[in-house]
């Protein structure tokens, strides 16, 4: 080693030193510097596009940058390829896990070091003490003979992290690690960061959420635009000079709530709708021009409630009204005739249609709207509503005809949310609206919803980020074990409020 | 590094004929697989002519590619429908035997006890054999959109069934007798072009409208990419998928129609090399098996080559098994250049930015 460490300061695991990568001409990094210490996490945060993923691929030797250094306890890399990285002891944990859900979590564990290593054979023998040594190890409690596609997200990510262990990681890097995950298992994984901390090991968490992010970590690194803007540590920054380093703009997260007319009619009227297993007697009013919120834990029936009322799980029994009139829900065209659109949890599978355009997603649910005589699709209509919305929801993309799969997060849910708004539904329900979105987009989408909101319209936010409920919902719903359980409104809409009542 | 302005006079001029030839096809509006096969079909003829001018540039030579391809082509449109939505069918060509057998039959009743009834009741004998392509088709429909079978067992099923109902009514022997209407609209030209041809090319053009610009081309399009975001779009896939195998399996009977209008025959084991075949040439013309993706334009292309390839080796005596050889050749190329082209961009366009 050429710089030998003062007393003191321990030597950092990792360095990046100058890393310039270019992508057909554009810069996606433009010399980005980090250093990551033993026993630290270190956050990176920045918008989509700001080349968070390029420099993870590129410590992991995915990609190879154009020019600058790895350095590893001080070793330099000028190219390194993923051998090198896991050899080195770098191990990435990417939001998919990309685990092997046939496999019990044993052999998960096991199998990719195994395989690394070259050996021929699987031992289960050996397999099954190895991976539990790991688990118990890092206190958990996981079985190592489940199969993984029987896992929750939480367990899966365990298992991720026992296989990343079993290959000596000692810099660990995790896409996205909280965003499936409901608060409580996101308090559990930071139980075992704390652990891996305490052996030494340095990990970079790539994050969204910005609370999380400076719960947990000791540094944030900024990226914006390819450049590193801003390393420092957590206790100086706050998640409105987070917000304003990632994008360059001041961002107003505070809560914005129009006032509703006293006289504005209820649009969605529930009255004791029941579906056994998923929730009970469940009744709330979504007036005109309002919006309201549905918050509670993963399971507590919150997603279930919105599926029945978009017909995806009929309820059982009750009554749901539309601007009064009761209508029954026993199919997914049913809610759409009476008015209701849905944009789902999990965009990727149930929203988009990622190898198709823009256009053709954004049209998905209208099309017997924009009929010409002859029953074919009145092609100038369909390319005004195309590019009404294009330019409303400031879709960033060449043009309407780009396949959805090239869309950042934060564009990909505009697409959804302009496929409803084509059809101009009475009540828009919206689930995880911002998850997945960077910060930017997330106040866009925010500013939509209250557009769309003052326009008439009725919409119902089912989310489990708190900010984001206070920001923009007139009142919010607190389910709990299939039960609404509370309704705050007014000044009892808070992030703590909501949090206490959700984990209550 | 701009190809234009290279050194080597010759690479110049196959660096602008190359950009002349994209900016003319682009002007065509056509997606990339159909300038493929805008290409493929341009040399496989011009190869056939070069290597065999007197027999191939024959005028019957090329009647006989205008005549032979329709029937092989509407079916081809069928299977790429199918495919569209994320199906296939393999029924399609025994439905398009059994409404020509039912035709025949019909008109052979008939006729035998009044030859000029038969004639003047033409009209209704091809609306009958339109119908059981439709009623073939409703089958298809009901098996994959009511009870979610797997396409290609249920329509494996129905091609077994509507071949062996095929066969135990004709005995397995080949039927005689078509109306005479018919016979002669098969020999018929418009303005050279056999009329055959003509009906190819229109139905080609409507199916074309039918899927990209109609409601149900689109739902059929999206059901296709992506089953589970369609059905939360509101698209009812019931109706889609018993729309398409209704689609399908009237573009069988008018197979069957073609088949007769170009001989005045019908058996149960005619076109049977077409089953494969069509669903090669569909593949071929762009569209993605698994759903989504799929251009009439470059399935009827497709069709072409492949009868223009046929006839070629006819011409050059060569056998039906060679013939078939070249059309694994061909499909397997040709899906072999699209994984190069695909694993080549993201490495080209690194070298290009790299030299930069």
């Amino acid at each position: 080693m050429t710089h030998p460490a003062p007393v003191g300061t321990p030597a950092p695991l990792l360095e990046v030193r100058d890393i310039v990568k270019q992508f057909g001409g554009v810069t996606a990094l433009g010399g980005v510097s980090l250093d990551l210490l033993p026993g630290e996490v270190l956050c990176l945060a920045g918008e989509n596009g700001c080349g968070k993923s390029t420099l993870i691929k590129i410590i992991s030797g995915a990609e190879k940058p154009d020019s600058g250094t790895i350095l590893v306890d001080g070793q330099p890399f000028t190219s390194m390829n993923t051998t090198d990285a896991i050899k080195s002891g770098i191990q990435v944990i990417y939001q998919d896990f990309s685990l092997f859900p046939n496999l019990t979590v044993a052999e998960n564990v096991v199998l990719t070091s195994a395989i690394a290593s070259r050996r021929k054979l699987y031992d289960r023998r050996t397999a099954r003490p190895a991976a539990q040594a790991i688990i118990d190890d890092l206190g958990l409690t996981l079985d190592v003979d489940a199969r993984v596609e029987n896992l929750s997200v939480a367990d899966k990510q365990l298992t991720a992290i026992c296989r990343a262990l079993v290959d000596d990681a000692r810099v660990i890097i995790m896409d996205e690690p909280t965003t499936a995950l409901t608060r409580t298992e996101v308090g559990r994984l930071f139980v075992i960061v704390e652990r891996l901390r305490a052996r030494g090991v340095g990990l970079i968490f790539v994050s969204h959420k910005l609370d999380e992010v400076l719960t947990i970590s000791q540094r944030v690194a900024i990226l914006r635009s390819g450049k590193n803007v801003v390393t420092s540590p957590a206790s100086e920054l706050d998640m409105r000079s987070i917000a304003e380093h990632m994008t360059g703009k001041v961002l107003d997260e505070s809560r914005h709530v129009a006032a509703i007319d006293p006289e504005s009619p209820a649009v969605l009227e529930v009255e004791h709708m029941d579906l056994p297993g998923a929730y009970h007697d469940v009744s709330f009013t979504v007036r005109r021009g309002e919006i309201v919120g549905v918050t509670g834990l993963l399971g507590s029936g919150r997603t279930e409630i919105a599926e029945s009322l978009f017909g995806v799980l009929p309820p059982q029994s009750g009554t749901v009204k539309v601007d009064g009139k009761p209508v029954r829900l026993r199919s997914i065209g049913d809610a759409i005739a009476a008015g209701i659109g849905y944009v789902p949890e999990d965009r990727l599978t149930q929203g988009l249609f990622l190898e198709k355009s823009i256009a053709d997603n954004m049209i998905a649910a209208s099309m017997d709207g924009h009929r010409a005589r002859l029953g074919t699709l009145d092609k100038n209509a369909v390319r005004e509503t195309i590019q009404r919305l294009f330019a409303r929801l400031r879709v960033k993309a060449p043009n309407v005809q780009a396949p959805v799969r090239s869309l950042s997060g934060g564009n990909a849910q505009r697409v959804v949310l302009a496929k409803w708004l084509a059809r101009r539904p009475k009540v828009l329900m919206l689930n995880g609206p911002t998850v997945g979105v960077d910060v930017g987009s997330k106040s866009e989408i925010l500013d939509i919803l209250r557009a769309e909101a003052a326009d008439g319209m009725g919409i119902l936010v089912i989310s489990d980020d708190a900010p984001e409920l206070v920001a923009c919902c007139h009142r919010v719903l607190v389910v709990r074990h299939g039960r609404v359980v509370d309704v705050l409104e007014g000044d009892d809409v808070d992030v703590d409020n909501i949090r206490k009542k959700v984990a209550a | 590094m701009n190809a234009v302005q290279e050194k080597n006079p010759l690479k110049r001029v196959n660096a602008e004929v190359d950009s002349r030839w994209t900016g003319l096809v682009e002007r065509l509006h056509v997606d990339r697989s159909a300038r493929r096969m805008l290409l493929l079909v341009v040399v496989a003829f011009a190869i056939f002519a070069a290597l065999k001018p007197s027999v191939f540039l024959s005028g019957i030579n090329l009647q006989n590619i205008a005549i032979s391809s329709p029937e092989i082509g509407v079916i081809a449109i069928a299977m790429m429908l199918a495919m569209l939505t994320g199906g296939i069918d393999l029924s399609l060509v025994s439905i398009a035997n059994l409404s020509a057998i039912t035709m025949s039959t019909m008109f052979t009743a008939i006729a035998a006890n009044n030859p000029d009834q038969a004639e003047q009741l033409f009209p209704l004998i091809v609306l009958v054999g339109l119908v059981v392509g439709l009623l073939g088709g409703a089958v298809n429909g009901l098996l994959v959109s009511r009870l979610g079978i797997t396409p290609i067992l249920a329509t494996l099923g129905t091609m077994q069934i509507y071949n062996g109902i095929a066969v135990a009514w004709t005995g397995g022997k080949t039927l005689y007798g078509s109306p005479a209407a018919l016979t002669s609209i098969g020999q018929s030209t418009v303005g050279g072009v056999p009329t055959l041809f003509v009906l190819f090319v229109v139905v080609a053009v409507l199916v074309g409208i039918i899927v990209k610009r109609t409601p149900l081309g689109l739902k059929v399009t999206l059901q296709g990419a992506n089953p589970t975001a369609a059905r939360y779009s509101g698209i009812n896939s019931r109706a889609v998928l018993m729309s398409t195998y209704l689609l399908t399996g009237t573009l069988g009977g008018i197979a069957g129609v073609l088949f007769l209008a170009r001989n005045p025959t019908a058996s149960a084991d005619y076109g049977a090399s077409y089953v494969l075949l069509v669903i090669v040439i569909a593949v071929l013309g762009g569209t993605n098996p698994n759903g989504g993706f799929a251009t009439v334009f470059g399935v009827v292309l497709a069709t072409l080559t492949l009868q223009i390839v046929s006839s070629g080796f006819t011409a050059l005596r060569l056998s039906a098994f060679q013939y078939s050889i070249a059309q694994g050749v061909i499909l397997i190329a040709v899906m072999v250049i699209d994984q190069v082209q695909w694993r080549r961009r993201p490495r080209a366009r690194r070298a290009a930015a790299v030299s930069s």
